[in-house]
């Protein structure tokens, strides 16, 4: 079965204006997701915004980032198996992380 | 489809956030509220992003509370302003830490600590429209937005609210010590009088699918149970615990599965909730202790001797004392509707002839139901439509156009009385 990459966008301070009892609506709809059948794996990206590494004129230097002109960050990452490419984007298409702001990526793993 | 096993404990963030919130305002000091709001916020957040990959931990409310702390300890480092004693706090922070929620002695301490919060909120300094507003924000857990809907307002009106409210904290530099002697009595009364109103915000017959109303009736009974099992305890606690507790028993009888409001007199009585009911008599049994009859004593006798089925009689009776404590038409209106039953349609309507409700669509109602029972159709419709006129809920709209309606028929089919007795 082909596996997909699903990566988690999103502005955290989007979450700001929710109640505690939206939020945990919002968290156990999280939940739910990650239990579907589908899902090989997922985990949480800590450590925001992270560290980038470049090299530049020969010289390696880690600097913090990525810097972009939005205040999204890469919170989280799942693998799931689906059939194709389109199954992978329906299957993705009911996370709750797009009712809360948030974009998914969705990407196919070569050779799977 | 997979099972829905990942539930979490019914409004366990609410709650819980309440209690860390009033935790962290004893640490910091309230001038720092927003800090320890900012630092409940952010333990949310961090469940938010960690359970759904990692699973809920075994123990969430000790799991809340150590992110909460430790964005607190955070915060404060952070701060640059220094408005925050940091090196102070941060000990302070620290040393709280080994507590454990659970562990009795510290459920005491936490318990306390919501108790002086709720205490805080209803300070004589904070003008008495904030202090509901201020109580469900950070002893209830309620957001500005839900806030708002309960109390069909303007969000923004809610928030510029609650920046003055914390304003007031800090100009007036309130702290969360009791006030003592005739100071703790008078709070208690202004405490009271919030979660009083609170609860009849909620159940208000309003738009019935908004389950945020009944969310606020449940809070104001929780604030009472929790009055109520502290030292400060008064029998007019337990009065309106057990008044809120009666009531709340027949929140989900009122309505029938279209929405449509079914009054006290024709509610199937296996409806009402008996757990509420048993707490009710529980409290309204410790409340006839002590020799001051409240308002809330009257008015949790009457809500008892329905409870019971009591007969009209005994109500009205009831209502001739709660009346003689509280001589106000809205009163005067509901005795009208146990001296209809008792007496009938015309001494009902003499009773309610010189009260002055202008535009208060229950006012109209019942005057409408009496003279439809006297038989003055078109004089009852005419009230039926007026009342039609004024603020009332989709729920009533529909009661009173079925009311139009069989004024029109001629069917002389009584439904009931449209009253706070639902």
């Amino acid at each position: 079965m082909p596996k997909y990459m699903l990566l988690l966008h999103n502005d955290p301070a989007g979450f700001a204006k929710l109640s505690p009892e939206e939020m945990q609506k919002a968290t156990e709809k999280y939940m739910e997701w990650t239990k579907r059948s589908f899902v090989v794996d997922s985990k949480r990206l800590t450590g925001e915004p992270g560290r980038v590494i470049r090299a530049t004129n020969g010289q390696t230097r880690a600097t913090d980032g990525p810097y972009s002109a939005t205040k999204e960050i890469l919170g989280g990452y799942y693998a799931i198996e689906a059939a194709d490419y389109d199954d992978a984007v329906r299957l993705a298409m009911d996370h709750p992380h797009l009712t809360h702001g948030g974009t998914i990526e969705v990407r196919h793993v070569f050779g799977t | 489809m997979e099972p829905h096993t990942s539930s979490l404990l019914d409004h366990l963030f609410r709650h819980q956030s309440g209690r860390i919130l009033a935790h962290l305002t004893r640490l910091l000091g309230p001038q720092h509220l927003e800090t320890a709001e900012e630092a409940v916020q952010e333990a949310m957040l961090r469940a938010l992003q960690t359970w759904p990959h990692h699973g809920a931990p075994d123990n969430a409310p000790a799991w809340l509370f150590r992110v909460a702390h430790n964005a607190a300890i955070d915060a404060v480092r952070r701060d640059r302003t220094g408005g925050l004693k940091s090196a102070e706090f941060v000990e302070a922070l620290n040393r709280a830490a080994v507590h454990t929620p659970g562990d009795p002695d510290f459920e005491e301490q936490l318990r306390d600590n919501e108790l002086r919060l709720v205490f805080m909120c209803c300070h004589p300094g904070i003008p008495r429209e904030s202090r509901v507003v201020l109580s469900l924000k950070v002893a209830g857990g309620f957001s500005v937005r839900e806030i708002a809907r309960a109390f069909l307002a303007a969000d923004e009106a809610i928030a510029q609210r609650l920046v003055r409210a914390r304003r007031q904290i800090r100009d007036q530099k309130l702290t969360l010590d009791m006030p003592h002697g005739t100071e703790l009595s008078e709070r208690l009364d202004s405490v009271l009088e919030v979660i009083y109103f609170m609860f009849n915000e909620g159940y208000g017959t309003h738009e019935g699918e908004d389950l945020i109303r009944t969310d606020l009736c449940f809070e104001a009974l929780r604030l009472g149970e929790m009055i109520a099992s502290s030292s400060i305890s008064a029998p007019r606690v337990h009065a309106l615990t057990a008044l809120m507790a009666l009531q709340a028993a027949r929140l989900s009888a009122r309505t029938d599965d279209a929405g449509d409001l079914i009054l006290l007199d024709r509610q199937d009585h296996s409806r009402w909730d008996e757990h509420l009911i048993a707490l009710g008599f529980h409290y309204f049994e410790r409340s006839i202790a002590g020799d001051r009859v409240s308002l809330y004593h009257a008015q949790a006798a009457i809500a008892a001797a329905h409870a019971r089925g009591a007969k009209w009689l005994e109500i009205l009776d009831l209502y001739e004392q709660l009346f003689a404590l509280s001589p106000s038409p809205v009163v005067a209106l509901n005795r009208a509707v146990a001296i209809a039953k008792v007496a009938g349609p015309a001494d009902a309507l003499a009773a309610i002839e010189s009260l002055d409700l202008p535009g208060y669509h229950l006012y109209l109602a019942v005057r409408g139901h009496l003279l439809l029972e006297l038989g003055a159709r078109a004089e009852a419709a005419a009230c039926f439509a007026a009342a039609l006129e004024c603020r009332c809920s989709e729920p009533e709209k529909r009661f009173l156009r079925r009311k139009i309606a069989e004024c029109d028929q001629g069917a002389g089919v009584a439904i009931g009385l449209p009253l706070s007795t639902t």
